[in-house]
């Protein structure tokens, strides 16, 4: 399967959460009522200002928690966007936690725009939802999954595993199929370091379990295209969004601690949202990449994805043969199996999928 | 002019690390006003890193002062600072050869340390007139007549009339002076005849080549004159001499009982050898002055490249490292494991860890050093002896009839409190007890014969750890015993690792090869397929380890931000395999190549 590389993105960060899920390590602050208007303006006005590319093929609303948002601020920044941007057939995702959904609130969103959500259940069992400390059960995900069914075409749903009780994925997994979701996010848990779950990590899995959970979610997903490492996706339904980062394509970041990657340059946005309301859009962090190093993680990010890159695509787009830029290295990944090369295409193989770092560490400073 | 013998004083100062010696010498310095204190400090600033860090000295200093005495006369005095660990021990005894009188100087709180007495006997030997002054006597902890009563009963020498100093106030000072110049007699050589002078140190200098340290027992030498050196029969034309002030200066001549250096065409180290005698090569000496011997290295080890493609730059800075330090030697070898590299000889093991670190810091090379170890006497069943330097060398069981080690006997020195302890450790370390004497009322010395093979991993570390820091060690090697060894090997999946490989005492094997192979999982990190660890002896596996395979390896999510940190991760954890040596298809990190040392550690607690 080929995928048509979007040139260019927009990502909206919403830096709130009604509480902070203890594994959690995103930017996000607790707070008790809805996204404050001043914090729209804000995005606003930076996505205005914004120079550079005037077409995207997706605007993603991710968090944090985007279904705190009302439909109305939802439309606000929908509508600056459009004034900046050329959105014609773009992708529109919000990012949703079940405990905010309602029909009614749904089909808001959907009006203002939104063309694909993304529903963060983790899991249907109240014990792993427990011990992940999300604040909703199983019973309201399941209401929620539904709903969304309803009035989204495209949408996704997101699970962890490895959480405890471990033994309760297939159940969780089975209940999913079920609601034949067009796209399906399975992460395996992390112990971020920073966050309260990192005084749990000897609870973490070992390779062996980790694996079996991972060989579960692929057959439970028959019919769905193993896409990326952590992703499925139904024919046509892969996250045009989280392709541009895969491809190493640019895109911009609105809001508190966003990212934004254009020209070379990946640059991040003040980490607090009280700095990011006096300051929308400068940057605390700007890192100007080499060429190689975007060479680098352009194949870094390329391996995480069951088509690769195309040695042709990658001469299109550098001017340079991959064989002389990384030739020894993507030998000797090749003879220790983790990537293969058929049709012109260097892709991971289902071992370069889980050890994805391997391949990285043998591409770096090569 | 030449000083008469008569006004001429040659000293050394004996004294155990930390108990005042630079800071003595300072003051005799200042009071004779040689120089002044900021000049001496950058003087001793000049000195290897590693020197200052560790508080010891490796190349003796030396410097010439003018000391009018109460006699009202001026007097030539000579210090000679001698180096400072038993590493260097004949280095030691050439300095001392070339004084008449030493400063037994001890910490009136510490009291005499096994280094001390050691040097003090060889002073004894050598029949110095040793003046014991007992130093810090302004610490309220002094213990003089403690320090006094020490040096009659373990040194055995009168200390009624030690000098009492604290070389940080300047107290005593004076009187040390005095002492030197009544106490120590002055050279008594021959100055009609032909040359004769002892070559106690030896420097390399880049733009002078060798600087060779002398002090002139017979005769007198002076610039241009045609010298020979009696070892070796070499013959060279002086271009300079001089005396240490403490910078060097140059002089028309030196004469008999003088102390200063001289330079000629020497161009490397190699060619200068401590102990030796230079004579003039017209009129030369019928007979050279005692006690010349060739140091020989008695510890060895593997140095390779940690990146293959630096063998040459390793080669440049050794044969660079030889010109500052004849005493250890290298040629060229080459491991099954760890690619082309060397195997270096050491006077011990402090020397090997100085070399090593100087590799790694003035030539920024990343080093991969194996297991020190001893060299073996092996008498094979046809009746031939070899020597070996590395285990890999050990020939086949069934080919030997016995194997010798060579062994030391160590002198140690500790509170009595602590001599089970001792007795415990020698034993440990396959000691062979000599004696045990209560050298007062607090202190006993307990002497072992040790193989030296258990004295290079970790003896010192153990010794202090086992009498908190109280005992102290000295040692000689006494020469090669038969014993019971055997080579352990280790597999690597299995492939034998010539590098790891090592020779152990029969009734250690097990243990060794058990610990080693334990060691050595948590070493390696996990691969990408399972890793088997055994250890072998005589090819029979004694125990097996597995590393086993990393299966999962991936960051879940990698969405925008996340690649810079994730590339910059990856690249650090490139950096860290850079210290990786890839032996076979397992990536062994450095210091597997040392575990041994670590086993050692880790059997004591
Ligand atoms: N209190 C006191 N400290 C001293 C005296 N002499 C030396 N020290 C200190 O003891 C330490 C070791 O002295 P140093 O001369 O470097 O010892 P070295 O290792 O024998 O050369 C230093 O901190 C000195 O300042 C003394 O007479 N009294
Ligand atoms: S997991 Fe989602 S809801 Fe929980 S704290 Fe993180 S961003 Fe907020």
């Amino acid at each position: 399967m080929m995928y048509n590389p979007i040139m260019f993105a927009v990502y909206i960060h919403i830096p709130f959460c009604r509480t902070r899920c203890a594994y959690c390590d995103f930017v996000s602050d607790a707070i008790a009522g809805g996204v404050p208007d001043e914090y729209v303006a804000a995005v606003c006005r930076e996505m205005s200002a914004f120079e550079g590319p005037d077409t995207a093929g997706s605007v993603y609303f991710g968090g944090g928690t985007p279904s705190l948002l009302t439909p109305a601020q939802v439309a606000r920044m929908l509508a600056t966007a459009r004034r900046r941007f050329c959105l014609d057939a773009a992708e529109i995702t919000l990012e949703a936690n079940p405990d905010d959904l309602s029909r009614a609130k749904l089909e808001a969103w959907r009006d203002a725009g939104v063309n694909r959500l993304s529903i963060g259940v983790q899991s249907f069992d109240d014990d792993v939802l427990r011990y992940l400390g999300r604040r909703h059960n199983a019973a309201a995900a399941q209401r929620a999954c539904e709903w969304v069914a309803e009035s989204f075409e495209n949408w996704s749903l997101d699970l962890i595993f490895g959480a405890h009780p471990v033994d309760r994925w297939a159940a969780t997994l089975e209940q999913a199929r079920a609601l034949a979701p067009p796209h399906v996010s399975a992460y395996g848990l992390t112990y971020e370091a920073g966050t309260p779950f990192e005084q749990r990590s000897a609870d973490a899995v070992d390779d062996e379990a980790w694996l079996a959970l991972y060989q579960q979610t692929e057959e439970a997903l028959p019919g769905y295209d193993h896409y990326e490492i952590s992703n499925y996706a139904m024919p046509g339904r892969a996250s045009r969004h989280n392709l541009v980062y895969w491809h190493n394509e640019a895109y911009a970041g609105f809001g508190t601690a966003a990212y934004s990657f254009v020209a070379g340059v990946r640059a991040r946005n003040l980490l607090r949202t009280r700095d990011y309301l006096e300051r929308p859009g400068v940057k605390a962090e700007s890192l100007v990449l080499t060429e190689a190093e975007v060479r680098v993680e352009t194949l870094i990010q390329h391996f995480r994805l069951r088509e690769g890159l195309s040695t042709e695509a990658y001469a299109r787009r550098f001017g340079r043969r991959i064989e002389d830029d990384f030739g020894t290295a993507l030998d000797s990944l090749k003879a220790r199996g983790l990537l293969a090369e058929a049709n012109g295409r260097l892709f991971p193989t289902r071992e370069g999928f889980c050890l994805n770092n391997e391949i990285g560490l043998a591409l770096v400073g090569s | 002019m030449s000083w008469t013998q008569e006004k001429i004083r040659n000293f050394c100062i004996i004294a155990h690390i930390d108990h005042g010696k630079s800071t003595l010498a300072d003051r005799l310095l200042q009071m004779t006003g040689t120089v002044d204190m900021r000049n001496l400090k950058e003087q001793t600033l000049d000195t290897m890193d590693i020197e200052r860090e560790r508080g010891i000295t490796i190349k003796a200093v030396s410097v010439q002062m003018r000391y009018t005495a109460e006699d009202g006369q001026e007097y030539l005095l000579h210090l000679i600072d001698t180096p400072g660990h038993v590493d260097f021990s004949y280095e030691v005894s050439r300095s001392l050869a070339a004084c008449e009188g030493a400063l037994l100087l001890v910490d009136a709180a510490q009291g005499v340390q096994a280094q001390t007495l050691a040097n003090a006997y060889k002073a004894v030997d050598q029949s110095l007139e040793i003046i014991p002054v007992i130093n810090k006597v302004d610490l309220a902890s002094a213990d003089v007549d403690g320090a006094r009563r020490q040096i009659e009963e373990v040194i055995g020498l009168d200390a009624s009339d030690a000098i009492l100093t604290s070389a940080k106030t300047g107290l005593g000072a004076r009187e040390v002076l005095e002492a030197i110049v009544k106490r120590v007699p002055h050279p008594k050589g021959h100055p009609d005849d032909p040359l004769r002078a002892l070559i106690y140190d030896a420097k390399y200098n880049t733009y002078r080549g060798v600087i060779v340290y002398v002090r002139v027992v017979d005769g007198m030498m002076k610039a241009g004159q045609r010298v020979m050196m009696m070892s070796t029969g070499t013959k060279y034309e002086i271009t300079e001499v001089g005396i240490f002030t403490p910078e060097m200066q140059p002089k028309p001549e030196l004469g008999t009982g003088e102390v200063g250096y001289l330079i000629c065409n020497i161009k490397t180290l190699v060619d200068t050898k401590v102990g030796d005698t230079v004579t003039d090569a017209v009129n030369p000496a019928p007979k050279p002055l005692p006690g010349y011997e060739e140091v020989k290295p008695v510890v060895f080890c593997g140095m390779y490249p940690a990146v293959t493609t630096d063998y040459n730059e390793l080669r440049d800075a050794l044969d660079k490292l030889k010109l500052n330090d004849a005493s250890f030697e290298y040629k060229a070898d080459s491991s099954d494991a760890l690619g082309l590299g060397f195997r270096l000889g050491f006077l011990g093991l402090l020397h090997m860890e100085i070399i090593q670190e100087r590799l790694e810091r003035e030539f920024d090379l990343t080093i991969v050093a194996t297991m020190p170890n001893v060299a073996y006497r092996v008498t094979k069943s046809n009746g031939d002896i070899i020597v070996i330097e590395k285990a890999s060398q050990m020939p086949d069981q069934a080919e030997i009839d016995q194997v010798e080690e060579p062994y030391i006997e160590a002198d140690i020195l500790c509170p009595t409190e602590y001599v089970s302890a001792v007795i415990e450790l020698c034993k440990k370390k396959r000691g062979q007890h000599v004696n045990v004497t209560y050298i007062d009322a607090r202190r006993c010395m307990v002497v072992y014969h040790i193989p030296l093979a258990e004295i290079v991993i970790d003896f010192y570390d153990k010794l202090k750890s086992y009498t908190r820091g109280y005992g102290s060690l000295d040692y000689r090697l006494i020469g090669y015993r038969a014993g019971e060894l055997v080579k352990l090997d280790i597999l690597l999946n299995d492939e034998p690792v010539d590098a790891l490989s090592t020779i152990v005492h029969r009734d250690n094997a097990q243990y060794v090869g058990r610990a080693l192979a334990q060691k050595l999982r948590k070493l390696i990190p996990r691969q990408q397929f399972e890793v088997a660890i055994q250890a072998a002896i005589n090819r029979r596996i004694i125990v097996r380890e597995t590393v086993k395979a990393v299966r999962k390896n991936v960051t879940a999510k990698c969405y925008g931000g996340d690649i810079t940190r994730k590339r910059k991760l990856l690249e650090k954890q490139k950096e860290g395999k850079k210290r990786m040596k890839q032996v076979g298809t397992v990536e062994v990190p450095q210091e597997a190549f040392m575990a041994l040392l670590k086993v050692n550690e880790e059997s004591e607690r």
